[in-house]
């Protein structure tokens, strides 16, 4: 008998349960019999966790698909463009240490490689800055656009920066008023199972009217957060800890509001190696968002308290920092019988280059595009999403990785991100091959890739790798092509630095006119 | 620079305006806002499209007089050729401003709207031109023909900004893709440019066409799809050009 996945309930309200209900919703809405209905599920009391604020570019494709307005998401987001994130003091700590991982690719990448010709320059200026006019613009200051861009279209590729919070509401309104989600209330008691061991529905108890009910569905999108309350907790789906690789597990957060209505508002994530972890500092269009993730195996709360004090400065006093832990790790399994996870509850690693939320949108974009028909076909589609996605966690798990074992900073911390045992063989081979010839597409030929040879290379360089190259020789062909791209970067650069508004004056203007749809 | 300084009758009773020197304001101008009164007077001879204002990104109407910016191809030996000018030019070089009291104390003040005109234009002169007022302080024929085209101006902003929001609210506008060779092998790619999508005209549902109808709008929409053939006029204005240049070498 076929049972056709006709329900499906989304248990917690977070960014990620929105996203994910937003996005099965707009895929699979008519108003046909066989329509699926999306309901979410969400606690009044548990409050959501909020703190991710940094996207990836994925993020306008996963509006889009939704139906939402860029211009209404500015407005009521906080929303601020991003267009990659700079990386200061995590070589050596030194004032002037800094590079860029820009949201571009370097400068006629899909033809050739650049980064031998820009060893040759021997080091006048950064692999980034002379690869990608992104640089320039970020440091300048200045948007990925223009007012009379279309909405989602870019100039510079971009991401957001924007309110967690506000977010989850905005995507809320938008997911019950336009795309037909139902919105319950209740907090969730329990499971009652199915004879093959599915969920065949949630217990809840309802908010206001305490009343005990059941909400049953085909499939179980588990958003409940660290807590993990169906696949963790019911489903005993053990956790992965990846804490070995990656020491974060601390974080203290602030929210810094701006001196003036009128000051600059950065164009990307600003990230400061420290003592024992990294800031993060992101410019929202209303106020920072500053935070420091560290390793309480090498600092103490007190010192690292200090840490975030020292960074913020004058504005810090009167500022309480929220403090969350932090367990790197995912799960086993994100798909079980007919329940996924998506979000913290799927596991989290740590804000470095912002993965989760791009995880999120991966995770409900592959649900919703790859919704089983029904019961029988589902085991296939769980083991297809179980592959994808433990493929992707341990590609970003090196990726991560690699942004900590090139530091020559000497503190415990650092040192001890060097050591072999703590960093994973897939990126060991691989750093092996990149001592000979630069990270290139064919070192990630899978599918599901999350980060491209692109960002390796950002990296790479930007921590002053070696490439000896020398085994090989330049062709002519190839010295004249390195030689034009420079040339076509630098001409890119006077061209944004001339036309871009700046950051601040755009996401004005967005408040004031909006974007047109074309 | 333009320096606006609003009208007196008595201040500026022995001002002169050469109707012909304030042309020179388009000369520059490879493209000028039009009202939707004047589409189809436009339409025999321009192409009407959409551009977004450079400052806020919102569409308004324009007739396109030539491709590259600061070139007018109807623009010929210091004079404007063309059978019908948009007012936007015609108006020159008089403006509205809105009354603060101060600029005009006499001004009344349910008067919100001031005539400016701008003293830096070379069609201010001191022989010849038109006067705006007779030596009592009456207003001259003149200068009520272009307060006649203020006031026009001024009514037609709004609708034409209420047709330009309907023709967004349906979905009706589309890129122009226009990529043009020109005689001498110079090509030229029309950026920024809107016009109304036929497709996604044909395709409206009864009752939007009817709102189109009731408001008026169809023939604004058809005047500027048909007025879209003029810009062959203008590629050929622009050839000729070209030609006309190569011969001079």
């Amino acid at each position: 008998m076929i049972k056709p996945v006709r329900s499906i309930v989304i248990v917690g309200g977070g960014t990620a349960g929105w996203i994910t209900a937003g996005r099965i919703a707009a895929e699979h809405q008519h108003n046909s019999a066989q329509a699926v209905q999306v309901t979410l599920v969400e606690s009044p009391s548990i409050g959501i966790v909020g703190v991710g604020e940094g996207t990836w570019p994925t993020m306008r494709n996963t509006l889009m698909k939704m139906g939402i307005s860029e211009t209404d998401f500015f407005r009521e987001c906080n929303a601020s463009f991003k267009q990659g994130a700079k990386f200061a003091k995590w070589l050596n700590g030194q004032e002037d240490d800094f590079y860029y991982h820009p949201l571009m690719l370097p400068q006629g990448f899909q033809k050739g490689d650049l980064s031998a010709a820009w060893r040759r320059e021997g080091g006048a200026r950064s692999f980034s800055e002379a690869v990608c006019y992104q640089e320039a613009v970020c440091e300048h200051g200045l948007s990925p656009k223009l007012i009379t861009t279309p909405e989602f279209a870019s100039l510079a590729n971009y991401a957001y920066h924007l309110d967690a919070g506000k977010f989850a509401g905005f995507l809320q309104k938008h997911c019950t008023s336009t795309l037909g989600v139902k919105h319950v209330l209740a907090d969730v008691t329990g499971v009652v199972s199915a004879e093959n061991g599915d969920i065949a529905a949630v217990r809840i108890k309802r908010a206001e009217t305490n009343i005990l009910d059941e909400l049953a569905g085909d499939l179980f999108v588990d958003c409940t957060g660290f807590s993990s309350l169906l696949l963790g907790k019911h489903f005993e789906v053990p956790f992965v800890d990846r804490s070995d690789v990656l020491f974060i597990d601390r974080a203290l957060a602030v929210q810094v509001p701006y001196a003036r209505e009128d000051s600059p508002i950065a164009s990307h994530t600003i990230s400061t190696g420290q003592e024992a972890g990294w800031i993060w500092d992101i410019g929202l269009s209303n106020r920072r968002g500053v935070g420091y993730v560290y390793s309480s195996r090498h600092t103490t709360e007190a010192e690292a308290e200090a840490t975030l004090r020292n960074y913020v400065g004058v504005e810090f006093a009167g500022l309480s920092p929220r403090k969350i832990p932090i367990t790197s790790g995912h799960r086993e399994l994100f798909w079980k019988n007919n329940c996924v996870a998506v979000g913290l509850s799927a596991g989290f690693l740590e804000p470095l280059e912002a993965s989760a939320l791009v995880l999120v949108e991966l995770s409900a974009e592959m649900i919703a595009e790859q919704m089983p028909a029904c019961r029988a076909v589902m085991d296939i589609t769980a083991k297809r999403f179980n592959e994808t996605f433990l493929y992707r966690w341990d590609r970003i798990v090196d990726f991560l990785k690699l942004h900590y074992i090139l530091s020559e900073r000497q503190e415990p911390f650092w040192v001890d991100n060097r050591k072999p045992e703590s960093i994973p063989e897939s990126l060991q081979a691989l750093m092996s091959l990149w001592k000979f010839r630069a990270p290139g597409d064919h070192d990630f030929t899978s599918n599901n890739e999350v980060f491209p040879a692109a960002s390796y290379q950002y990296v790479l360089y930007g921590m002053g790798f070696e490439t000896d190259m020398n085994w090989r020789s330049e062709s002519e062909t190839e010295r004249l092509f390195a030689e034009e791209q420079f040339l076509l970067n630098e001409r890119a650069v006077r061209q944004a630095l001339n036309t871009l508004p700046s950051n601040r004056e755009l996401i004005t203007k967005i408040k004031q006119y909006g974007f047109a749809a074309i | 620079m333009a320096k606006l300084v609003s009208l007196h009758n008595k201040a500026h009773q022995e001002l002169r305006i050469s109707p012909e020197k304030a042309e020179y304001h388009g000369a520059e101008l490879n493209m000028v806002p039009v009202m939707l009164s004047e589409f189809l007077k436009l339409a025999v001879q321009f192409p009407i499209a959409l551009t977004k204002q450079k400052e806020t990104g919102k569409f308004v109407c324009v007739s396109m007089l030539g491709f590259a910016e600061g070139e007018n191809l109807f623009w010929n030996h210091s004079t404007l050729k063309t059978l019908y000018t948009p007012l936007h030019i015609a108006r020159q070089p008089f403006f509205l401003g809105r009354s603060d009291g101060e600029a005009n104390p006499e001004a009344k003040a349910d008067d919100q709207y001031v005539v400016c005109f701008d003293a830096e234009s070379d069609s201010v002169v001191t022989n010849g031109g038109e006067l705006l007022f007779t030596p009592t302080g009456e207003e001259t024929p003149y200068l009520t023909k272009m307060k006649a085209i203020l006031a026009e101006l001024l009514d037609g902003e709004a609708r034409t900004q209420a047709f330009i929001d309907t023709l967004l609210e349906l979905d009706l506008l589309t890129a122009m893709q226009l990529d043009i060779a020109f005689a001498n092998g110079e090509s030229h790619r029309v950026n920024g440019m809107y016009t109304v999508d036929e497709k996604k005209l044909n395709a409206l549902p009864g009752e939007a066409v009817v709102t189109l109808h009731s408001a008026g709008y169809l023939a604004y929409i058809y005047a500027i799809i048909t007025s879209t053939g003029q810009i062959y006029s203008l590629i050929q204005k622009k050839n000729a050009r070209l030609s006309a240049e190569s011969l001079n070498v």
